[in-house]
């Protein structure tokens, strides 16, 4: 017998499950998703300010789940990060800069905070739980908003003070109701 | 209206990632089932989750003069399955049992004599093993044209290589096949 049809009669199949391609499927399918949303560039993007950026970027991925742009690293020849930036969900972006930088502060010094920083999440309840355990100081707890929204407040490493959100339930405008003694009120 | 080719959806996916899709749909299958054939159902499941993983990410190097990404997406599972060269020597090595149990069967249905039918059982781990000590290089063209019926230039496209050099290399199997076979055959003929 010739060596290829030797070689030719080794073959053998795997059992075949369907499930296995639905499986592949849907994995690619999340894959493709995830690039779709990469692909769409917000048009505004906060730089926060840091003495630190290095623990910033650490942290910021430890404790609220963002993650680097790979390939957004500025360093200089010593290895220190000048600037990066960092994405979240389905097209929010922010960038990290050094403190003083564009005449920006970290608050960690300088105790002013000058914005704070609102970031759709799709289960509130678990990443408060998640930041907490991580470190992040917890400055607003849970509570349910008047316009639908379930929140809550924390402090990064530096002082930058982010509120995170979940739609929870719609509420018609005309239903809003900021009463004087909403703690949020100035 | 005939269909799209793979180059002109892999093409239109660079701007709308989903319509790869497309192409998980033509050739999953195939693909599946060549990973199956190598490393057995479990392990091919894994590896062609990668295999589609690292598809879509490199999309934009498929060369959009080739109509058909089959030939591409092999190339691809081909090099993943480098590092699974341990289970795929398993899996050689139980397929050769079983070729010689069917053989056995094939004989004894045709009455062919019992001696031929017990050279079954001492041949087929034999062009297991042989199979298995090839360099990588002639291996996979081997296995590409035997087993996946791939034409030579086929297997040039997924392996990358010029048709000149993938005839090379399966006549370079082919001869060691033949002289592995030989040799061992005799090795076990003075053995007894």
């Amino acid at each position: 017998m010739k060596p290829i049809d030797l070689a030719k009669k080794l073959r053998r199949d795997a059992a075949s499950d369907p499930a296995v391609l639905d499986r592949g499927r849907a994995k690619l399918m999340a894959q493709i998703q995830r690039e779709s949303e990469v692909r769409s560039q917000p048009t505004i993007i906060p730089q926060l300010p840091y003495h630190d950026l290095r623990a910033a970027l650490e942290f910021l991925e430890r404790a609220f789940g963002f993650r680097e742009i790979p390939t957004s690293r500025v360093e200089d020849e010593r290895g220190v990060v000048g600037h990066a930036m960092m994405e979240f969900g389905a097209n929010g972006v922010i960038g990290l800069g050094g403190h003083g930088g564009h005449s920006a502060l970290s608050p960690k010094v300088d105790g002013v905070v000058s914005q704070y920083l609102s970031v759709y999440v799709p289960d509130v309840e678990a990443h408060y739980e998640h930041a907490r355990a991580a470190g992040a100081r917890i400055v607003m707890g849970l509570r349910d908003q008047f316009w639908g929204d379930r929140t809550y407040e924390a402090l990064d490493l530096e002082g930058h003070r982010w509120r995170f959100h979940q739609k929870i339930r719609e509420v018609p405008q005309e239903k809003w109701n900021w009463s004087s003694t909403d703690p949020d009120k100035p | 209206m005939s269909s799209p080719s793979d180059a002109d959806v892999i093409g239109r996916s660079l701007a709308e990632p989903e319509a790869f899709a497309a192409i998980y749909d033509r050739h999953a299958e195939t693909t599946l089932r060549f990973l199956g054939r190598r490393v057995g159902a479990e392990a091919a499941e894994g590896l062609h989750g990668e295999l589609f993983r690292i598809a879509f990410e490199r999309r934009k190097t498929f060369d959009g003069s080739r109509a058909s990404a089959l030939p591409w997406l092999y190339g691809i599972a081909s090099n993943l399955l480098r590092k699974h060269r341990r289970s795929e020597g398993r899996r050689l090595r139980a397929s050769a049992r079983m070729a010689a149990v069917h053989e056995l069967a094939d004989r004894r249905a045709h009455a062919s004599a019992s001696a031929a039918a017990l050279d079954a059982h001492a041949l087929f781990p034999r062009v297991a093993d042989a199979i298995d000590s090839l360099p990588e290089g002639e291996r996979e063209a081997l296995l590409l044209f035997a087993w996946e019926e791939l034409s030579y230039q086929h297997v040039a496209d997924a392996l990358e290589l010029p048709i000149g050099t993938v005839r090379s290399r399966l006549s370079r199997a082919r001869a060691r096949l033949r002289e592995l076979l030989g040799e061992r055959g005799k090795e076990r003929v003075r053995s007894r």
